[in-house]
C-alpha cells in the first residue's frame, strides 16, 4: 500500500498542477464555499507553520531575500536598459536610420550628408533630421579632460525637433540653438565639475556655455550625454571632417506606411532603417549580449531563486518531518493523498506570500538606496506580477519533495515505534 | 488465563467458516479468513502471520496479546487496511477487500476504522477541537459539520471545557481522549487501538480503556485493542493470543462475568 516510485512519477508529473488548481479553487470561495471538505485550509497551514516561530521566521527570510534579489537584480538591469535606449525611446521619430556597418548605437560610424538628402527625398518621409553622435573631451574647471557623449541635434526656432533634452529642469533647451550653447544632466555635476547653468568651458578647445539643464538622461557608458546643436556638435567634431552625419530621424506622412517608408529607405545602398521600437530593441540586445550584462543579472537573480528555493525546500520538509506520523494517522484514517498535500501547499502559499509581502518593500527601499548611487532600479508592476507568480512557483516547487515524501508515507507506519 | 475466559476457538477450527464468509451475521463487522502476510521473497522471506482467521464482532471489546514479534501489529495492520495480505480474504461490508488498491482504500478505511495509537499522533499546533475537526474534514465531511462534530465527539469523552487547548496543555490521558475522540469522527463502526494506554499511569489507563469499553457497548461498535497490558483483560469480551506469527487462542469472557462497565 506504499506509493510506488511510478505513482509518484505519474502524480507529481500529472496531478500536482491540478490539485494545486482544485486547491486554488477551494481557497478562492473561503473556507464555506462548499466545494472543498476541508477546514480553513490557511489557518490550519498557519497555525503549523507558526507553531515554530523561528524556522518560519527563517523561511520568510529566505524568501524574502530571493524576492528582493530577483527584484533588485531585473530592475537593474532593466533600469540599466531603459538607460541604454533612452535617447532612443525618447525621439519622436517613426525611423532611425544609420549605417549598416553599425553595431551600437553609441559607437555610430558617421556618414556623408548627402545620404541625409536622399532620405528626406524618399516617398512618404515627412520630416527627416540629422542626428550627430560621437565623443569629445570636456574641460573641466580644475583644468582635466573627461570624455562626454556629443549628440548634435537640429534645431530650428519654427519647428520641435524629432529628438531634443527632455526632463529639462532649469535652463532654456531652446537656447541650444545658440552656437556654444550645451545641455547636461544635473546627475553629471558632479563629475564635470559643474554647479549651475550659465557655466563656461571649452569642449575641444571650442567655448561652451551650459544653457539648460536635465534630470534623469544617463548614459550607459560612462562619458555624460551633452545635447548641442547639430553645427555646435560639429565644431567640437572636427576630426570627423566635412559635415558628418551619424543618424537620420524620419517621421511619416500621415497615412502613410512606416514599414514600406522603411523598405524604401533600406533600398539605398550603405543604409540600415529601423522603427523606433527596433531601434530600441537592437540596442538593448547589444548591451546586454555584448557586454554581458544580462546574463550577469540574470544568474544572480537565479540564484536568489534558488536560494528561495533551498530556504523554503528544507523549511517545509522539515516541518514534514516533524508531523510525519500525525500526517500518517489522518492517512490511516481514511485522509486522501489529496488533503494532506493541500496542507503542505497551503503551507508553501502562505510563505510566498508573506516573503513576497516583505521582499517587495525590501527592494523599494534598495530602489531607493541605489538612486543616490545614480542606479535605476525599474521596478514596473509587471516585474511585481512576474516575481510573484516567480515566487509562488518558486515555493510550490519547493514543497515537492515534502509532498512526495507525505505521497511514499505508509498509513501502516504509525503502528511501528 | 483469567478465569471469566475460556477458550472458545482456534484459529485453525475458524478456518472452517470460510466458505459462509460472504453470508456472516448482521454483527459481525469485519471478518479476518485464513489470512497471512509474508514480508520479503525467496531467501529472506519472513511469514510474519499465517492463516489468521477471526470475526470482529458489533459491541465487543477484544484484545490481541501476544510477545513482540508475534504478528499482532500485521494483524490489526491487515484488519485494518493498512497492509495488503499475501494470502486470504478481509471482508468488509459484505464483500472481500483484500485485492482493493490504495485509490479505494482510504473510503474503505474512512468509513469503517477509527486509529488509536499509544503515542496520541495529535498535530501540537492545533487545540483539541482543531485535532478532531482537521480528522473529520479530511475523511470528506463539510467545514461546519465538521466543527460541530468535533464539538459534540469531545464532549461525548467528556473534553468538552479543555477542547480549546493545545495537546501541550492536556494531561495523558486527556490526549487519549481527544485522539479517541479524532478516531470517532465519522461514526466508524470499527476503532482500532494499538497500545492506546501503554502511555498512561494505572488510573487514567483504567479510565480510558472504561471509556473505551462504553462506546462498544453503548453504541454498538467493535472495538479492537493490541496490548501488552494484564490489567486491561477485565475490559475484553474476547482475548486474541497471537504468538509466532499464528493465532494461538481465542478466549472468550463469559457472559456473566465480562464487566461491560467500570463505574
Amino acid at each position: 500500500m506504499v506509493a510506488s516510485p511510478v505513482t509518484i512519477h505519474r502524480w507529481v508529473t500529472v496531478r500536482y498542477l491540478g490539485e494545486w488548481r482544485k486547491w486554488a479553487r477551494c481557497a478562492a470561495k473561503g473556507r464555506h464555499g462548499g466545494c472543498c471538505a476541508l477546514p480553513d485550509m490557511w489557518n490550519l497551514a498557519r497555525k503549523l507553520l507558526l507553531h515554530d516561530r523561528l524556522r518560519f521566521a527563517v523561511a520568510i527570510a529566505g524568501v524574502s531575500v530571493s524576492v528582493m534579489l530577483v527584484l533588485v537584480q531585473v530592475g537593474l538591469y532593466f533600469g540599466f536598459m531603459d538607460t541604454a535606449s533612452s535617447i532612443i525611446d525618447a525621439s519622436r521619430a517613426d525611423i532611425w536610420v544609420g549605417k549598416k556597418s553599425n553595431d551600437s548605437f553609441e559607437f555610430a560610424t558617421p556618414f556623408d550628408e548627402r545620404a541625409f538628402y536622399k532620405v528626406r527625398s524618399v516617398p512618404g518621409v515627412a520630416q527627416a533630421e540629422r542626428v550627430l553622435m560621437s565623443f569629445a573631451q570636456f574641460k573641466l574647471a580644475d583644468g582635466g579632460d573627461l570624455g562626454v557623449q556629443i549628440v548634435g541635434i537640429e534645431t530650428a526656432p519654427d519647428r520641435r525637433p524629432l529628438l531634443e533634452p527632455w526632463n529639462v529642469v532649469a535652463g532654456d533647451a531652446r537656447r541650444l540653438a545658440e552656437p556654444g550653447a550645451i545641455a547636461l544632466d544635473r546627475s553629471e555635476y558632479p563629475k564635470l565639475k559643474i554647479d549651475r547653468v550659465g557655466h563656461t568651458t571649452e569642449i575641444s578647445g571650442v567655448r561652451t556655455e551650459v544653457v539648460a539643464m536635465t534630470s534623469g538622461i544617463r548614459s550607459f557608458t560612462t562619458s555624460p550625454i551633452l545635447f548641442a546643436d547639430l553645427r555646435t556638435a560639429r565644431s567640437y567634431l572636427p576630426q570627423l571632417g566635412g559635415e558628418p552625419v551619424t543618424y537620420v530621424l524620419v517621421r511619416v506622412e500621415d497615412g502613410a506606411s512606416i514599414d514600406e517608408v522603411k523598405a524604401r529607405i533600406n533600398a539605398l545602398p550603405q543604409l540600415a532603417a529601423y522603427t523606433r521600437a527596433e531601434m530600441s530593441e537592437r540596442t538593448r540586445t547589444y548591451w546586454s549580449e555584448r557586454t554581458g550584462v544580462g546574463a550577469s543579472f540574470f544568474t544572480t537573480a537565479v540564484l536568489g531563486i534558488i536560494v528561495g528555493f533551498v530556504v523554503v525546500g528544507q523549511i517545509l520538509y522539515s516541518g514534514t518531518l516533524q508531523y510525519l506520523r500525525e500526517y500518517g494517522t489522518l492517512k490511516a484514517m481514511g485522509a486522501r493523498n489529496s488533503a494532506v498535500v493541500r496542507v503542505i501547499l497551503s503551507q508553501a502559499t502562505i510563505s510566498a506570500g508573506l516573503g513576497f509581502a516583505v521582499g517587495a518593500p525590501l527592494a523599494m527601499g534598495m530602489r531607493a538606496a541605489m538612486k543616490g548611487a545614480n542606479l535605476t532600479v525599474a521596478l514596473s508592476p509587471q516585474l511585481y506580477a512576474a516575481t510573484a507568480a516567480i515566487t509562488l512557483a518558486m515555493c510550490s516547487f519547493a514543497a515537492l519533495l515534502s509532498i512526495v515524501k507525505v505521497l511514499r508515507l505508509d498509513p501502516a507506519s504509525v503502528f511501528k515505534a | 488465563m483469567p478465569a471469566a475466559l475460556a477458550i472458545s476457538e482456534t484459529s485453525s477450527q475458524l478456518g472452517a467458516i470460510a466458505p459462509a464468509a460472504a453470508a456472516a451475521p448482521a454483527d459481525v463487522l469485519a471478518r479476518l479468513v485464513g489470512v497471512g502476510k509474508i514480508y520479503g521473497a525467496g531467501e529472506h522471506a519472513v511469514a510474519a502471520l499465517s492463516n489468521a482467521t477471526l470475526d470482529i464482532r458489533a459491541g465487543e471489546v477484544t484484545l490481541i496479546e501476544g510477545p513482540s514479534g508475534s504478528g499482532k501489529t500485521t494483524l490489526i495492520s491487515i484488519l485494518g487496511l493498512l497492509l495488503t495480505p499475501t494470502a486470504g480474504e478481509v471482508w468488509i461490508e459484505g464483500r472481500d477487500v483484500a485485492g482493493l488498491g490504495e485509490r479505494e482504500l482510504p473510503a474503505l478505511r474512512a468509513r469503517n476504522f477509527g486509529f488509536v495509537f499509544q503515542g496520541f499522533n495529535l498535530f501540537p499546533a492545533l487545540t483539541a477541537l482543531e485535532n478532531v475537526e482537521m480528522a473529520i474534514a479530511m475523511k470528506g465531511g463539510r467545514a461546519a459539520e465538521a466543527r460541530a462534530e468535533a464539538r459534540r465527539l469531545l464532549e461525548r469523552v467528556g473534553l468538552g471545557p479543555r477542547m480549546h487547548h493545545l495537546p501541550s496543555d492536556l494531561s495523558g490521558g486527556q490526549k487519549q481522549r481527544v485522539a479517541i475522540a479524532r478516531a470517532l469522527g465519522g461514526n466508524p463502526p470499527i476503532l482500532v487501538g494499538d497500545e492506546p494506554t501503554a502511555a498512561l499511569d494505572t488510573r487514567t489507563a483504567l479510565s480510558v480503556m472504561e471509556l473505551l469499553r462504553e462506546l462498544a457497548s453503548s453504541s454498538r461498535r467493535a472495538v479492537v485493542v493490541v496490548t501488552h497490558d494484564p490489567r486491561l483483560e477485565r475490559f475484553a469480551d474476547r482475548i486474541i493470543r497471537v504468538e509466532d506469527g499464528v493465532i494461538a487462542s481465542i478466549a472468550e469472557a463469559a457472559p456473566n462475568l465480562a464487566p461491560r462497565s467500570h463505574s
